[in-house]
């Protein structure tokens, strides 16, 4: 492959990476405040990005104000959804709240197939479709765009987290919950705001990527790519999750081009395999000391 | 309790003139579903791939040696997903918790990759007839005697499960469950038994396998998607985890609900998740939990 195409290919797998890495962040997000793992996030995703496009094409609004829909919907998805459901299961054991977001994933799923049918349909694009050219390679405004946008995000993320009183107090509660709430934080306010803020990234996300794979019931499945990825990095990291993100992005747009079809989509989850029989809490994970 | 056990010996035995032909052939997925929940020890969610290789070995034996008794067949069923399960978990023993559970995820779609693309052996995505069982001169081609295999494996199967709770190595595995450091320190070697687990596991679900192969007739890669491995997962968290009878009664449970649901159509997801949220709401804890508190009021 001449170099050209291959940045191609590698600017487009970092597109697709930076998607996950968003989905990841949303995962790691709640999983770092509440010790549960969504798997409704992705239908939570694909039910905001729905949203949008029903409030787009009723209404004919702009495309930023769309994507705005999308945020508010995941919002209020989320909060309801924590208030109504997640909130009455804090006692419950881990597994049972991961058949709960299981549960709500199938519903959701199956929910939205009946408002939206099962069908794809395509959404409007932010970005121009017309390649840039860079010296001799020819790069997607659209990937660039995707790239651009989630970075933006990660850092908006990354000040949340540093710098405002919200963020400080999910770092605690993440850290220890019993001494954060000793130390007057609401947790179970730090529960909602975990919610609601990885379903606005995740709605963000999805806008992003409906264009790139289509709308469609079934695009909430994105989310197990999430999970690979926040594994790879070690799950709970956030830079982790960003860097398993943009890996799996790579890998799976690379390995079409070396390797046989047969194993080409078995590809990241044997890397992942690979990775965590040498590292087994992800490439920045730390393992937890877990006492008797 | 030796009461109940003849009595549900019984009615295994009664059930095909009791109830008509197509619950006989439910009844053989429950009894199915309950051997792969009875042996997923842990949250695995690869144990579709474990049940695809039992079927499929099961399926080519019979295919391409006919004249193999049909219990050889299931347990060089159950031993090549063992094998198959102790490469795959011996190198994952350093795992835990999330990470066990995404290694499981890939392994179960590496599984099924591999399944579609072996098409010289498994006819890829067009799928594999499998012929009747044999047994003896007998040939197993009917529900009925289908479901009497399956009913005497799964006997067998949840005997053994339950009494190997009462060995050494069943009170290594309780200790690990309950706590892997505690176990450790008193001189439980974690390893062992984590390796000794996982092949069991992966045993019984290969046997299952070769008796979904034999009771469904066909095999096509995509009947042995992770929907199908998250589907196990949920019948032991609903039955409750670590419990035999929990697991049983969750196969039963998350089989006949399924199949019961079929008519809504699209409304089955919906309907089947919003049991499942509902459930674990007000049944922390799962089926056993639950009958555990009545049996308490």
């Amino acid at each position: 492959m001449s170099a050209a195409a291959l940045l191609h290919v590698v600017v487009s797998g970092l597109a697709t990476g930076s998607i996950y890495a968003l989905m990841a962040l949303s995962l790691v997000i709640v999983y770092n405040a509440t010790r549960t793992l969504n798997f409704a996030q992705g239908e939570m995703l694909m039910v905001s990005t729905f949203a949008a496009w029903s409030a787009q094409r009723a209404f004919a609004l702009p495309l930023l104000l769309a994507c705005a829909v999308a945020v508010v919907t995941g919002a209020l998805l989320a909060l309801v959804l924590e208030r109504l459901v997640i909130r009455r299961a804090i006692g419950a054991t881990h597994w049972d709240v991961l058949i709960i977001t299981l549960g709500l994933s199938l519903a959701l799923q199956a929910g939205a197939g009946l408002v939206w049918t099962h069908d794809q349909f395509p959404f409007p694009s932010f970005f121009d479709n017309r390649p840039i050219a860079l010296g001799p390679a020819r790069l997607a405004p659209a990937s660039l765009g995707i790239i651009g946008a989630s970075l933006v995000i990660m850092a908006a993320l990354a000040a949340l987290f540093r710098w405002t009183r919200l963020g400080r107090a999910m770092r605690a509660v993440a850290q220890n919950q019993r001494a954060a709430r000793l130390m007057g934080i609401s947790v179970e306010r730090v529960y909602a705001a975990a919610w609601v803020l990885a379903a606005i990234v995740g709605a963000i996300a999805g806008v992003l990527v409906a264009p790139v794979i289509f709308l469609s019931s079934k695009m909430g499945l994105i989310v197990v790519n999430a999970f690979t990825a926040a594994v790879l990095g070690g799950f709970g990291s956030m830079p982790g999750a960003v860097l398993g993100g943009m890996l799996l992005g790579v890998i799976e747009n690379l390995a079409p081009f070396y390797l046989p079809s047969g194993i080409r989509y078995s590809v990241p989850f044997l890397v992942l395999i690979a990775i965590l029989v040498v590292r087994p809490a992800g490439l920045l994970g730390r393992l937890e000391q877990r006492k008797v | 309790m030796g009461g109940a056990l003849v009595l549900l010996g019984a009615l295994l035995a009664a059930w095909p003139w009791l109830a008509p032909r197509y619950f006989v052939f439910l009844a053989s997925l429950v009894l199915i579903n309950a051997v792969v929940a009875i042996g997923l020890n842990q949250l695995s969610f690869g144990h579709a791939g474990f049940l695809a290789i039992g079927a499929y070995t099961a399926a080519l034996l019979t295919i391409h040696a006919p004249a193999l008794p049909v219990i050889v067949t299931l347990v060089l069923a159950g031993s090549l997903t063992a094998v198959v399960g102790l490469a795959f978990g011996v190198p994952c023993l350093r795992l835990s918790g999330l990470y066990l559970a995404m290694a499981t995820l890939a392994f179960g779609f590496v599984i099924a990759e591999t399944l579609l693309s072996l098409e010289p052996l498994t006819h890829g995505a067009d799928g594999l007839r499998v012929p009747a069982a044999r047994l003896g001169g007998v040939t197993l081609a009917t529900d009925t005697g289908r479901y009497y295999l399956v009913a005497v494996v799964a006997a067998l199967l949840t005997a053994a499960a339950v009494n190997l709770a009462r060995t050494r190595t069943g009170r290594a595995l309780l200790a690990i469950r309950e706590s892997e450091i505690a176990a450790q320190a008193s001189g439980v070697s974690v390893a062992r038994y984590k390796t000794i687990a996982f092949g069991l596991s992966a045993f019984y679900t290969g046997v299952a396998g070769g008796l979904f192969a034999f009771v469904v007739g066909f095999l096509s890669p995509d009947a042995f998607d992770v929907f199908l491995s998250v589907d196990f997962v949920v019948m032991i968290i609903v039955g409750g985890l670590g419990s035999v009878p929990g697991s049983v009664a969750g196969a039963a449970v998350v089989t006949v609900l399924h199949d019961g649901l079929a008519s809504f159509q699209s409304y089955r997801p919906l309907i089947f998740g919003v049991l499942l949220v509902v459930c674990m709401l007000f049944m922390p804890g799962g089926l056993t939990s639950a009958v555990r508190a009545l049996a308490r009021r």
